[in-house]
């Protein structure tokens, strides 16, 4: 494990003010927002921006992370060569994490293994010895399904990493696998809920619950927006002038028929009801494709079609004469 | 590093079945009081919208726009009624984005 330096990350010196820290991550926050960035690694920097300012952004944090950075520069932690970074046993006794207002397991999920294996255990203890009771806090992750498995739902395994707390209290990586029946017609932006599979409770209290956002695995044939699910359809310029009934693949669910009305141009959208997610709907645009000119025959066609449609004039709109 | 395998169900977060204002606020790691104001600023629009917080009745974007309203106050504190406008101009550019997209513009 990698000891994260979170002040190069959010490119602040090390004395720097909790303004200046809030300043520098307000502006990269902007930078590298993933709707707005032009950055090609926009949501990994990110990431490392949002983790730096949890830490720095935080006085207790902040606090316990300079004086393990001091250890570390003194070479009295993390015994191994550098990459190999182990925070040492009781490091952080003496520090209180309290979770800042607005923080919580939901905006750690993405955090590096540095995090969690440094603050996230403190964070929790803090938390027990706070709480005599209280429920566990609900956890966070995203999974990323491929389209037919959201449409058709079944069963498949999560793999989770999570952090565990082992008898002599020291932090352990434990990866859980979870085997679920994901309900058939799940949607981008959709949450599946496991119930009892977030953060372990406290005082005889029940766990909290697990929440995966759902993503859909880039398709080789199909965009997904929202409900609606996008394909392309090809169409030779005698489908789409003479109309036709060509066969297409529709997703999850087999092939069907469609009828391309005559005269269709190129761009047309055709719907298939009810074949997208539950409430959307398959649409077909139609790209009209040019059968290649590399044969007499075909040229001697081509000759043939422009004799026949002479008064076709496609740049007639122009004002130009031909 | 172990290795366990743990059967377990779910549900999708939906109209049929949604999450109550207290589900809500706990899967932020917030107050019931901090969803009241999330719904009076418009970030949320929870059914029926009449009734009392303990009936509110939540679906997946509702849990989406409240995870994204709460990382934006703690993160540039703004106030609720920002929170939803910015959301709201979000999702228009995310919608236009995949409109290009199914239009082949998109990147």
């Amino acid at each position: 494990m990698e000891f994260k330096d979170y002040y190069s990350a959010l490119g602040v010196a090390r004395g720097a003010s909790e303004d200046e820290v809030r300043k520098a991550y307000r502006r990269l926050a902007r930078k590298y927002h993933p709707d707005v960035s032009k950055e090609a690694d926009a949501e990994a920097r990110m990431r490392e921006v949002n983790e730096a300012y949890d830490v720095l952004g935080d006085k207790e944090k902040r606090a316990a992370y300079d004086a393990l950075a001091e250890r570390v520069a003194q070479g009295r932690a993390g015994a191994g060569a550098q990459g190999d970074f182990q925070p040492p046993p009781g490091w952080d006794a003496g520090f209180e994490f309290h979770r800042s207002p607005g923080g919580g397991p939901a905006d750690h999920a993405d955090f590096s293994e540095f995090f969690s294996s440094v603050f996230g255990a403190a964070e929790r203890r803090s938390a027990t010895r706070r709480q005599a009771r209280a429920r566990g806090e609900d956890h966070h992750a995203a999974i990323e399904i491929p389209l037919d498995a959201a449409l058709l739902g079944g069963e498949r395994e999560i793999q989770l990493r999570a952090l565990e707390i082992d008898a002599q209290g020291a932090p352990q990586w434990v990866t859980r696998t979870l085997r679920v029946t994901i309900p058939a017609g799940v949607h981008p932006g959709q949450y599946i809920r496991l119930a009892g599979q977030g953060l372990p409770g406290h005082g005889g209290e029940p766990a909290g619950d697990l929440y995966l956002e759902v993503r859909i695995a880039p398709h080789p044939l199909y965009q997904v927006e929202g409900r609606d699910i996008h394909m392309a359809l090809p169409v030779t310029p005698t489908e789409a002038a003479l109309g036709a009934q060509v066969r297409v693949p529709v997703p999850g669910r087999g092939e069907v028929d469609v009828t391309v009305p005559p005269n269709a141009r190129h761009g047309l959208k055709l719907r298939l009801k009810a074949r997208g997610f539950p409430g959307g709907h398959l649409y077909l645009r139609l790209e009209i494709a040019l059968p290649p000119a590399d044969s007499e025959a075909a040229r001697a066609a081509y000759h043939q079609l422009a004799q026949a449609t002479a008064a076709f004039d496609p740049r007639r709109h122009l004002g130009v004469r031909s | 590093m172990s290795r366990t395998i743990v059967t377990t169900t779910c549900t999708a977060v939906s109209s049929a079945q949604p999450l109550g204002a207290h589900e809500l606020a706990h899967a932020c790691g917030v107050s019931i009081e901090w969803v009241v104001q999330l719904a009076q600023a418009g970030v949320v629009e929870p059914t029926p919208p009449e009734a009392e917080p303990q009936a509110w009745r939540f679906e997946s974007a509702h849990l989406q726009r409240a995870l994204a309203a709460r990382r934006l106050q703690r993160d540039f504190d703004v106030d609720l009624d920002a929170a939803a406008l910015i959301l709201d101009l979000q999702q228009e550019v995310r919608r236009l984005r995949a409109l290009l997209h199914t239009h082949g513009l998109g990147h």
